[in-house]
């Protein structure tokens, strides 16, 4: 699913390393997200969207090709 | 409390490569039992190596660490996924060596009774899962 993660991680100047703590995830479930190989949970949806202010809506886009 | 307990205790990077060697002691023992020691003596070798890989490489390889101390969600997807598959890969192996069986004219025992509690376990998951919501 596209979307804003690395745009607003970098924003931030966080590395991978340091948002994937602050979320309880693993360094490669963040770069996953942001390659959209993955999917997030819900759950970790709305705490990424919630840990950089965004709406979920702004950070997840699933009307892309 | 236990429920963290216990999960603090199997996300220990200790936890896997203690099984494997406990595994290998419980091998031995059995194999003792039986009279072949060298068997279980190979078994208990094999499963400390096996436990004593995990243990070095917990560090280094994500694969790893998601089988022994960090399992986050898309771990425990992946996690999934492979069970699945590997489930999938068991019964599929089951009802071709059952057919082989019979078709040499053989009872297709034990393959029969074990892919017939194969189908059962997935059934009964299906309607546990689908009860739970």
């Amino acid at each position: 699913m596209k979307n804003q993660v690395r745009t607003l991680r970098t924003q931030r100047s966080l590395a991978q390393g340091q948002l994937a703590e602050a979320m309880g995830v693993s360094r490669q479930t963040i770069n996953s997200i942001e390659n959209e190989r993955y999917t997030p949970s819900l759950p970790l949806a709305l705490a990424l969207a919630r840990y950089f202010g965004v709406a979920v809506e702004e950070m997840f886009d699933d009307q892309g090709p | 409390m236990i429920k963290d307990r216990s999960q603090a205790i199997m996300r220990s990077r200790w936890f896997t490569p203690a099984f494997c060697l406990a595994l290998g002691v419980v091998v031995l023992a059995t194999a003792w039992l039986g009279g072949q020691l060298g068997t279980g003596l190979f078994g208990l070798v094999v499963m400390a190596a096996f436990g004593l890989v995990i243990l070095l490489l917990t560090g280094r390889s994500e694969t790893i660490r998601g089988l022994t101390t960090g399992r986050d969600e898309r771990f425990a997807q992946i996690d999934l996924k492979a069970t699945a598959v590997a489930g999938l890969v068991l019964i599929l192996t089951l009802i071709v060596a059952w057919l082989v069986e019979i078709s040499r004219g053989h009872s297709g025992q034990p393959y029969d009774w074990l892919a017939a509690i194969g189908g059962l376990a997935y059934v009964a998951a299906i309607a546990l899962f689908r009860w739970r919501g």
